[in-house]
């Protein structure tokens, strides 16, 4: 894996020492990441997602662009989980994977969000905790 | 780098205009005195075997302070001052250069003084060194000499020094004799940098990433020009629309004919396949121009091994490619290499519900170690970076909105706007005619309103590309890795 995609994995290992972190790399230094049980608030039926997400091999420089969580994924007041997230994917795309067996795809719900403004270099790390934020607080 | 090879190169030090200014003066007061200093710098081995040592801190030694009498020679370097300098070395893995002056204009040498205090200790420096040279260096006003230790215990001598400012100088240990060719062909452009200009430009390796609409017009002004050597990246063919826009190419470069469509599309799939690589036309334009020229055109993009290590063989870089990745390394070699170079684009845009023109541009940005970079500038997409590095069928299936790709408009007059200007530059730094007071800020060419606008770029001290703070890749060489993809 690329420098600066161990170096995220090992900041995300740091962030989140308590839940299982699964990695598997991709064909040109990347990594697709899981995280699992990541809690949820209030909003949603289900108290915890899994949170699946792509470092390309060349991080910090790049966007971690989208997210992925569970695919029933469901909002206490039954409205629909909202604009920025799809549902019908799946991840990780397994084409990407080096050894295709690392890690089996599972239906999700994309979560889209742009880091448009760079005040500094986003990490795979902030935007994870960006995007959580703002999936808690939809 | 084995210890071998690193005793039979040559050795060439390289330093940003900025900081040769500040050891100049501090070295040149004009008080006719000797005065002291270290660089700490990073090393970078070339193509050619040749090994570039690249000024990246300079620690000015306070006279009386840290640069007093000497025990046994004039003037030395005190102890604590040394030690500072040689930890953050081999901390940093860098290179240690003690520096002094002696007087005199174009010509410069150790005294038996310098030497005996070389031997006495640095064979003690190179063992803190770990693994580094270090050396020394003594500068006349116009000249460099270069003792470098090797920590195989050999050493080499310095063959010269480039320094970058507004224009490219060479110092040497001596005036160097040149034996200048005269050709008629070259006679009136010879008459505005001379004969021993056009010497220099022969001398040089351009490279040029990106043959469209800007680079194909840069290579033909710069073999025009009689460059001589010339490194070309493009991954991509030409195509119909963008052959008019492509000096030199022609409809049978494009297979235009059997692109039309009447065609079975088989036909016209195999048309696409054998037109002609864009990095080939631009090759067959630089002979027209200048039969001498030695070329080396890759078909790849930057995140190839054999373009990178090419362009790290050059002695200044055009950027005129649209993708953020090819700005993503073209930046990093900049600063990491200290290449000095140029980023080129054009842009035309409309208002989306009239259609009527906003804008219409060309922007000339120069790139070099003392200057913010790209990256300090936002002007690398970290999105469009995250989406270069996807397969396309991994950004089919993560698109969001359902947007098609967006085709930029360009056009050859607005194209030229941006090459012509650029390789002007680039002479007149090359060529050590520009003004030392000339502006290296972005320039901005606005067509619609025919006004030029300059625009400082910002620079982030802490930035991991250009910044003065350690762990950014400014002068690092060989010892970071660039972003690549695997």
């Amino acid at each position: 894996m690329a420098p600066g995609v161990k170096q995220a994995i090992e900041e995300l290992r740091i962030q989140y020492p308590n839940y299982a972190i699964k990695i598997a790399a991709d064909k040109h230094g990347g990594a697709f990441v899981v995280i699992e049980g990541m809690p949820l608030g209030s909003p949603y039926i289900q108290s915890d997602t899994w949170v699946g997400f792509h470092i390309t091999y060349n991080c910090p420089y790049a966007d971690t662009y989208p997210h992925f969580v569970r695919s029933d994924l469901s909002r206490q007041d039954n409205n629909p989980p909202g604009e920025g997230m799809t549902s019908g994917h799946s991840f990780p795309q397994q084409s990407e994977l080096l050894d295709p067996n690392s890690m089996p795809a599972r239906p999700a719900i994309q979560v889209s969000r742009v880091s448009r403004r760079r005040e500094a270099t986003e990490t795979p790390r902030l935007k994870l905790i960006k995007v959580l934020q703002w999936i808690i607080n939809r | 780098m084995d210890h071998q090879s690193l005793a039979t190169s040559k050795y060439r030090l390289i330093v940003p205009g900025g900081l040769f200014s500040r050891l100049h003066y501090h070295l040149f007061p004009g008080d006719g005195d000797e005065h002291g200093a270290v660089i700490a710098a990073g090393m970078a081995k070339m193509p050619d075997g040749s090994i570039n040592l690249l000024a990246r801190y300079l620690y000015l030694a306070e006279d009386g302070k840290d640069y007093v009498p000497g025990k046994r020679g004039y003037r030395m370097l005190k102890a604590e001052f040394i030690r500072s300098c040689i930890f953050t070395c081999r901390d940093e893995k860098l290179v240690y250069l003690a520096v002094h002056n002696h007087g005199g204009e174009d010509s410069v040498g150790f005294s038996s003084d310098d030497l005996n205090s070389h031997e006495r200790g640095y064979p003690a420096l190179l063992d803190i060194a770990a693994g580094m040279p270090v050396g020394a260096l003594v500068f006349a006003r116009n000249a460099i000499a270069g003792d470098i230790w090797l920590p195989n215990g050999k050493r080499v001598a310095l063959e010269s020094a480039k320094v970058l400012g507004t224009s490219r100088k060479i110092l040497t240990p001596a005036p160097v004799l040149c034996k200048v060719s005269v050709d008629p062909a070259y006679d009136r452009q010879t008459r505005l940098f001379g004969d021993a200009g056009q010497d220099i430009l022969r001398d040089t390796t351009i490279g040029i990433i990106g043959l469209g609409g800007v680079g194909a017009i840069i290579a033909e002004y710069l073999a025009r020009l009689g460059v001589g050597n010339f490194v070309l990246i493009d991954p991509q063919k030409i195509e119909i629309s963008n052959f008019p826009r492509i000096v030199g190419a022609t409809r049978w470069d494009c297979f235009a004919f059997f692109q039309k469509e009447f065609w079975p599309s088989p036909v016209r799939s195999l048309a696409k396949f054998l037109s002609k690589p864009k990095v080939k036309i631009a090759a067959r334009v630089i002979r027209q121009a200048n039969k001498n020229a030695n070329i080396k055109p890759i078909i790849a993009d930057t995140q190839s091994k054999e373009a990178v290590e090419a362009l790290i063989g050059c002695d200044y870089l055009f950027l005129a490619a649209d993708s953020m990745s090819a700005r993503l390394i073209f930046n990093q070699i900049v600063h990491q290499y200290y290449i000095p170079g140029v980023q080129i684009g054009s842009k035309i845009s409309h208002e989306e519900k009239s259609g009527d023109l906003t804008a219409v541009f060309s922007v000339v940005r120069p790139v070099n170690p003392e200057k913010g970079c790209l990256w300090c500038n936002q002007l690398i997409n970290p999105l469009k970076l995250q989406e270069e590095a996807q397969s396309e069928k991994e950004l089919k299936a993560n698109k969001y909105l359902d947007d098609s790709n967006v085709i930029a408009p360009s056009v050859i007059t607005l194209n030229a706007v941006g090459a012509a200007h650029a390789t002007h530059d680039f002479l007149l730094f090359i060529t050590g005619l520009m003004s030392p007071q000339a502006s290296n800020d972005y320039a901005r060419y606005m067509m619609l309103e025919r006004k030029s606008e300059i625009v400082e770029p910002r620079r982030d001290e802490y930035c991991s590309e250009c910044g003065t703070a350690s762990g950014s890749r400014l002068g690092r060489g060989d010892q970071v890795p660039l972003t690549l993809k695997y």
